[in-house]
Formats: C-alpha cells, sequence, structure tokens
C-alpha cells in the first residue's frame, strides 16, 4: 500500500463519528464503528475509497455481552487493504440494516446470517431458509443451542460388543470409558 | 352475469414449466439441486437449493479444540482440500503469534499447487462430462491419480491429507520424493499438449462452450466473483500475488487472463493455471534441498492449548476462488467462532441463479462445472 | 424411537423345498448368478466419500471390469451407495430414491459416517446410524475408503448376491414399521412418501407380522392423496 493511498483512506475514514481504527499489519485494518454509522462507513469505501470486493460478513453471538458482533470484510483491488468493520448489535431482537443496496453479494452472507443466528436484515432481498429447509428448531449457531445435547435426545448408536471384547470380560477386563460417558463428559 | 367476488384465475402461461434439477442428477455437481423454471428449452428462472451437504462445520468447531478441527477443516471442501487446512492454520497462526519456520512455508507452497493441479484436472473432467466428452474425463481422473499417490506418499493420506498444522507441517518429505514429484510433474505436462487436441481447442467443445454463462467484468465484480472466474474476466488479481501469503511473494509467476468471460474462456484461464502451478513446484523443488531447518513450530500442549483472545482473517488462494477464515478467540481451548467464507458460496448460488437465465436447459450443467462450485463449500 | 432391536432378526427365508432333482434349484442359481454380473449403482453423491469413486470408475481401476456401471435414474438401478453421512435433508431424499428403485436392491454404506455419524457425530445436521432408516447390506469403512476398498466391498456384495445372501430389501418390507418409525421419529409424524410399500409388500407376498403396527396407523391417518408437487420460484 503506497503512502498517499493510505493518508488519503485515513482521511476519508475520519469522515465517519467514533471510528476506531487498527491496523494489524499493513494489509489489515481494523475499524470499530457505531451500528449505526456502518451503511455510511460502507457506502464512502464503496463509492470513493474504491473498496468494491465484499469477501464476507460474519457474525460472532457474545452471549454472555447479549450482543452480536457483524463483520463486514472489504477488500479493495487498487490499495490491497482489507477492511473488517465490526458492529455490535444487541442480541434481543436481533435486527439490523442490509446493505444489500451498497453491495450485492451481502444477500447471501444476510440469509446465512438469519438462519444460523436468527438475526434480521431490514431491507435484505431474500430472507427465506436456504440451507436449513428442514429444520425446525432454533437458529443452530446461537451458543445457546447445545448441538450435542440435541443429538444425544435425538439418535441412538451402533452397538459395538466384537468376540474379543467378550473375551476380555471373561477376564475381567474390559471398556474402562465408554463412548457414552466420554461423549458427555466434556460439558 | 358475474358474482360480486368473482376473480379471475390467473393461470400460468402454458408454455412455461418448472423442473427441479438435482440433487439427484448426473448433470449436477455433487449434491445440489437447482429449481429452474423454463419455457421451451430456455431457462426463465433459476433457484438454488443447498443444504444436501450441511454438517454444521462451524458449530462443530466451536465443540473441538484448536488443533482438533485439523482433521476437521478439509472435509469442507471434498476435491481442494489442502487449501482448506493451510487457511485454517494461518488463521490460527496469526492469533496465536506462532511463527512458521522457512521450510513448513515451502512445503505449504508446494502442497497448495499440487492440490490446485489435482483440483483443476479433477474439474476438467466434470467439465468435459457434461458436454459428452467422455474420454477427457477418464484422462483427467486418471492423471490427478497420479498425484494422488504423491499426496499419499508425502502425507499418507490419498484425499484428506492432514498435513498441516498450526505451526507447520506434519513432517519433512520422504527421501527421493522431489525426483518422483519431478517426474509425475514432467509427465502431466507433457499431457497437456494431448488435453489441447483432445479437449480445449476441440471444436466439439469450442462450440459448445463459446458464449455460455457470460459475465461481464463490470459484473464480476458486482457479484464477488473471484478466482479463475474473475481472471477470465480480464481483471488480473490473484490473492497469491496481491495479498501475499506464506512465501509466493519470492516466487515467480504470471497469472493468466482471458477475456471472454464464458464457460470457455473460464476453462482455458485454468488450463494455463496449471502450467503456472507446474513452473512453482520446479521453482520449489530446486529451493528446497537448500532450505535447512525444522519443519514445525512446537505448541506447548496441544490438549491444552490457549490461544490468546483477539480475531484474525485469513485468505487463501484456492482453486475456485478466493477463501478466508475468520477466527475468533476468546482465550479458551476451543475457537469461539470460526466463519468460513468459501469461494463457491457466492459462485454456485448468486452467480449461478443469474447465469442460467437465458441459457438453454441442456448449458445448465455446463455453466455450474465451468464455475467450479463446489458444493460442499456451500453448505459447510 | 421403537425400541426393536433388528440386528438380531434374521430375514424369514422360505425353506427351499428338498427334492431329489438336483436341476430345481439350477434356474434360481442362474437368475443370481447373472444379478451378481450385472450391477447399475445409481449415480447419487450423499457424502465426501463420492469422490473416490470416479477414480473407481475411470481408467485407473476400472470398475466396468467388474461388470458394474453408474445408472442414472433410480429406477433402473440395482445399488444405491450411500457415500458418506447423510444429513436429514438427504435423508429424505435418500428414501424417496430407495423406495422408487426396483427390487431386488442394495444398500452400500461407504464411510464411517453411515455407521455411527463417524467424526460428525456431534452435528445436528447429519443422521447417524444409516441402518434405522434403510436396511444396509454391507458397510465399508474407513474415512474415506480407498477405491480398492469399494471395489472389495463390490465383489464381496457380488458374493452374498450369488449366494442369495444379500436380502436386507426384503427387510425393508418385512420390518417396514420399524423403518417408518425411525423416519418418523426424525422428519415428523406426517412424513410419507409417494411409494405404496405396504401394497408392494403385498404385491411381493413379503407382508410379515412386523409390516403393519403403530407407525404405519399414523402414517394411514396422515397419508393423503398424492398431488402435483408445489414449487416455488
Amino acid at each position: 500500500m503506497s503512502a498517499a493511498h493510505s493518508q488519503n483512506l485515513n482521511v476519508l475514514l475520519q469522515e465517519i463519528e467514533g471510528i476506531h481504527l487498527t491496523h494489524h499489519n499493513p494489509r489489515r485494518l481494523r475499524a470499530d464503528i457505531a451500528a449505526e454509522a456502518l451503511p455510511a462507513l460502507l457506502a464512502l469505501l464503496r463509492g470513493r475509497a474504491s473498496y468494491v470486493h465484499l469477501s464476507a460478513i460474519s457474525c460472532v453471538d457474545w452471549i454472555e455481552e447479549n450482543q452480536f458482533e457483524l463483520v463486514y470484510h472489504l477488500w479493495s483491488y487498487e490499495t490491497s487493504v482489507l477492511i473488517s468493520a465490526h458492529i455490535r448489535i444487541p442480541r434481543e431482537p436481533g435486527i439490523y440494516l442490509s446493505v444489500f443496496d451498497i453491495y450485492t453479494p451481502a444477500a447471501f452472507f444476510e440469509r446465512d446470517i438469519h438462519e444460523m443466528f436468527g438475526v434480521y436484515f431490514e431491507g435484505s432481498p431474500d430472507m427465506s431458509k436456504f440451507i436449513l429447509t428442514e429444520w425446525n428448531g432454533p437458529p443452530p449457531m446461537r451458543k445457546d443451542f447445545n448441538s450435542e445435547k440435541w443429538v444425544m435426545e435425538t439418535f441412538s448408536w451402533q452397538e459395538y460388543h466384537p468376540d474379543w471384547l467378550k473375551d476380555l470380560e471373561e477376564q475381567g477386563g474390559g471398556i474402562v470409558s465408554t463412548p457414552e460417558s466420554i461423549r458427555m463428559d466434556n460439558k | 352475469m358475474r358474482p360480486e367476488n368473482y376473480q379471475a384465475v390467473n393461470h400460468p402461461p402454458s408454455n412455461e414449466y418448472e423442473l427441479n434439477f438435482g440433487p439427484n442428477h448426473p448433470g449436477i455437481e455433487g449434491n445440489y439441486a437447482l429449481k429452474v423454471k423454463l419455457q421451451g428449452d430456455t431457462v426463465v428462472e433459476a433457484r438454488a437449493d443447498a443444504g444436501y451437504l450441511h454438517r454444521g462445520f462451524e458449530k462443530l468447531m466451536e465443540d473441538r479444540l484448536w488443533i482438533q478441527n485439523i482433521s476437521l477443516v478439509p472435509r469442507i471442501c471434498v476435491p481442494d482440500p489442502v487449501p482448506m487446512e493451510v487457511c485454517y492454520s494461518l488463521a490460527v497462526e496469526e492469533l496465536a503469534g506462532l511463527e512458521l519456520p522457512e521450510r513448513a512455508q515451502w512445503l505449504r507452497v508446494l502442497q497448495l499447487e499440487l492440490s490446485r493441479i489435482a483440483a483443476h484436472l479433477f474439474y476438467f473432467g466434470g467439465h468435459a462430462a457434461t458436454t459428452g466428452m467422455y474420454t477427457p474425463m477418464y484422462w483427467g481422473v486418471a492423471d490427478r491419480d497420479l498425484l494422488l499417490d504423491l499426496f499419499e506418499e508425502l502425507t499418507g493420506g490419498r484425499v484428506y491429507s492432514i498435513y498441516n498444522m498450526p505451526g507447520g507441517v506434519r513432517q519433512d518429505i520422504p527421501r527421493g520424493f522431489l525426483q518422483r514429484l519431478s517426474d509425475t510433474l514432467d509427465y502431466i505436462e507433457g499431457r497437456l499438449k494431448d488435453y489441447d487436441n483432445l479437449f480445449f481447442t476441440n471444436q466439439i467443445f469450442v462450440k459448445r462452450a463459446k458464449g455460455i454463462g457470460i459475465i461481464s467484468q463490470e459484473q464480476a465484480l458486482e457479484w464477488s466473483v473471484t478466482g479463475p472466474n474473475l481472471r477470465a474476466c480480464g481483471l488480473e488479481f490473484d490473492v497469491r500475488r496481491d495479498d501475499p501469503y506464506l512465501i509466493y511473494d519470492q516466487l515467480k509467476f504470471d497469472i493468466p487472463t482471458e477475456h471472454g468471460g464464458d464457460a470457455w474462456a473460464r476453462t482455458l484461464v485454468r488450463r494455463l493455471e496449471m502450467v503456472e502451478s507446474i513452473s512453482i513446484i520446479r521453482q520449489v523443488i530446486k529451493a528446497l534441498p537448500d532450505i535447512k531447518g525444522p519443519v514445525r513450530t512446537p505448541i506447548p500442549n496441544p490438549l491444552a492449548w490457549r490461544v490468546p483472545a483477539g480475531d484474525s482473517y485469513a485468505r487463501v488462494e484456492s482453486s475456485k476462488g478466493e477463501l478466508a477464515y475468520y477466527v475468533v478467540s476468546n482465550g479458551g481451548d476451543k475457537p469461539y467462532r470460526v466463519h468460513i467464507r468459501g469461494p463457491s458460496a457466492m459462485h454456485a448460488v448468486q452467480v449461478l441463479e443469474k447465469l442460467a437465465v437465458g441459457c438453454r436447459v441442456e448449458d445448465v450443467a455446463q455453466t455450474m462445472f465451468s464455475l467450479d462450485a463446489c458444493p460442499p463449500e456451500v453448505d459447510r | 424411537m421403537s425400541n426393536t432391536d433388528l440386528s438380531n432378526i434374521e430375514v424369514n427365508q422360505k425353506p427351499v423345498a428338498k427334492r431329489s432333482n438336483p436341476f430345481a434349484n439350477v434356474f434360481n442359481e442362474l437368475v443370481s448368478f447373472c444379478r451378481s454380473r450385472s450391477m447399475f449403482m445409481l449415480h447419487y453423491c450423499t457424502g465426501c466419500g463420492a469422490i473416490e469413486l470416479p477414480p473407481a470408475m475411470t481408467s485407473r481401476f476400472d470398475m466396468e471390469r467388474l461388470g458394474i456401471q453408474p445408472m442414472v435414474t433410480p429406477r433402473q438401478a440395482d445399488i444405491l451407495l450411500i457415500t458418506g453421512y447423510v444429513s436429514i435433508k438427504t435423508l429424505k431424499r435418500v428414501i424417496l430414491t430407495y423406495e422408487q428403485m426396483g427390487a431386488p436392491k442394495y444398500v452400500i454404506g461407504i464411510c464411517s459416517c453411515t455407521v455411527n455419524g463417524g467424526m460428525y457425530w456431534q452435528s445436528y445436521a447429519t443422521a447417524k446410524k444409516l441402518d434405522e432408516y434403510i436396511p444396509v447390506d454391507l458397510y465399508i469403512a474407513g474415512c474415506m475408503p480407498r477405491p480398492e476398498a469399494v471395489i472389495e466391498g463390490l465383489q464381496q456384495l457380488m458374493a452374498k448376491i450369488k449366494t442369495d445372501e444379500a436380502n436386507s430389501w426384503k427387510k425393508y418390507y418385512e420390518h417396514y414399521d420399524y423403518y417408518l418409525g425411525n423416519q418418523q421419529h426424525l422428519f415428523g409424524n406426517n412424513w410419507q412418501t409417494p411409494t405404496d410399500i405396504i401394497g408392494e409388500a403385498k404385491t411381493y407376498q413379503l407382508e410379515g407380522p412386523n409390516t403393519l403396527g403403530e407407525h404405519t396407523k399414523i402414517l394411514e391417518s396422515v397419508q393423503r392423496p398424492l398431488e402435483p408437487l408445489e414449487m416455488k420460484l
């Protein structure tokens, strides 16, 4: 990244109120901003700073703070810098604005986050189910959904009792810790 | 005299019908479905239907140790598993501040490029089969097997190598491996001429593939198309060069581009990329004997390894496009959150839905294969 | 989930009539032999094990020399290869596919995931024991099994067909209630397929004491006549 680009970018980013920038390394820039300021930041980055590529939108469930963190990863083909814009939204009711009008690929990521986390994006073109069409439970990626517990309640397991094990058991040996005990141990 | 509440019933035009394309369909790649609306032979609307391969990787990874996840990640993209391991390892290394030994970096590049050639050979096979040419499929899959043999020798696994781990690679190369690798590369390079005659410049294929699924450069940028599909639209971008990881900045390689943006251009880009990958591996073969040192930075105790809190976003150029891992740690012995950005998530859903419109129904499969979409990556 | 354990139940074979004529069974043996030598494998990749099928089918390992070929439609296929984990969404399609296949049909579970969930045992999205939902003739262990192992497994299946031991498809008719119960447990009580399994069981004269039961009663109560599938675009 050339110095001129970096300077221009910094000037531009100062237009957003309350932005906090951290440089991890020369090609990674972290921006923490308030949730309300994000659409303005994205519009600015796309419109005036050549950040045309939305690499991904990630969602993190911070259950202890009762917040969802949304991370928008943006890449510029010209300056070769990846900006990660971090925002936090309250976990309840979990509604945020869609950025589909700024970045078209956001539609896929928002749909994905909606079915995995239950965050609703207002203005997104399609919020119907995509991957989990046959799933009736809660959004599975939320931290309060325990996948292992659900599996234990729903499925049964193949029994494994071969002859060599029977021989061992006759001599007083056998399996000390069964798969069932190990499975439930780490909870 | 009509009743007051009369409403005319709108019947759909009788020449339109709907077709379930997949999941159990030989023209579709993997276990994936498209619902298409047809008018005669022309597709007027298409909707992707994924989730047949959903395993909930991101949830599973939160329940397992940092080191256990290494065996989980290659399963996300079956034809091209190595970039998955490398990308996850890179993200964890960045979080943990682990320094990667130089020899490990070269070995990773070796694997990545081998995997790219294998994935492209597999891709030609599939693409050729959708146009009714089965010989390239038989050849491509058989030649890919030679590379899988090399993988088996290097790592012990044919498909899933589980060779990379945070901190480096598991072991050094076996004795005589570089010679055998070099022989295989010579063989494959020689075969490429036969492939040209049989497939790439064969009029049967060229006439089928030209003008199918055209993406313009503006559309490609708007839809987040990455990788070879983007380079087929004329944009010279490669994560290996523009956001370099490992030792790619020390290697010399070209970035092949095409300008058609259609299925044929996408195929040609991959054909040229194989040549580049072969040249990269030759550079590695040349340099590797002079690079001494360990292949792994030891991790304290893998079973109780706590990675410092933070987040990292690692990107790798896989054979399908830009692959990225967003890894968050809260200082525990398991990842707090892993988000996988698979390149096919864009290609197989949004791009394919748009490209399929206007295609004839027999070209839908070809469009999907030419994008090299990998369904398990979409579903995760 | 119904508690009957099917692993110990034997399919009640029809007693072979002992006759003095040594040629009495020749025709049956000939049929079994022919069946074992021409197998069409359904071209349905349910999971990651499918990546080892192209090498097994093409030039290097060449399955076709054993008389095994991929087939594109379930109605003309003999073998259903379950290549790896089945997610719940796929499992529905697998059952629909399996019921559409004409008897005799054989199911091979490839990879560890079909046995016990494999490395996805914690996952909310995949079904664990394939044997609970459709009867399996043969498992091929490994994650994932090599093409040689796949071919070896198919050869074992051929041997089983030749000696008339691969009878799992009869088990499906005779214990339909058990399989249907497990399917209902996973998919909900209004689960139904377009295929009339009970009617087929009667036609094949394979209706046993366990074909009908509490779960088929539920099926009867929710069953509605077939309608054209509604598709949304």
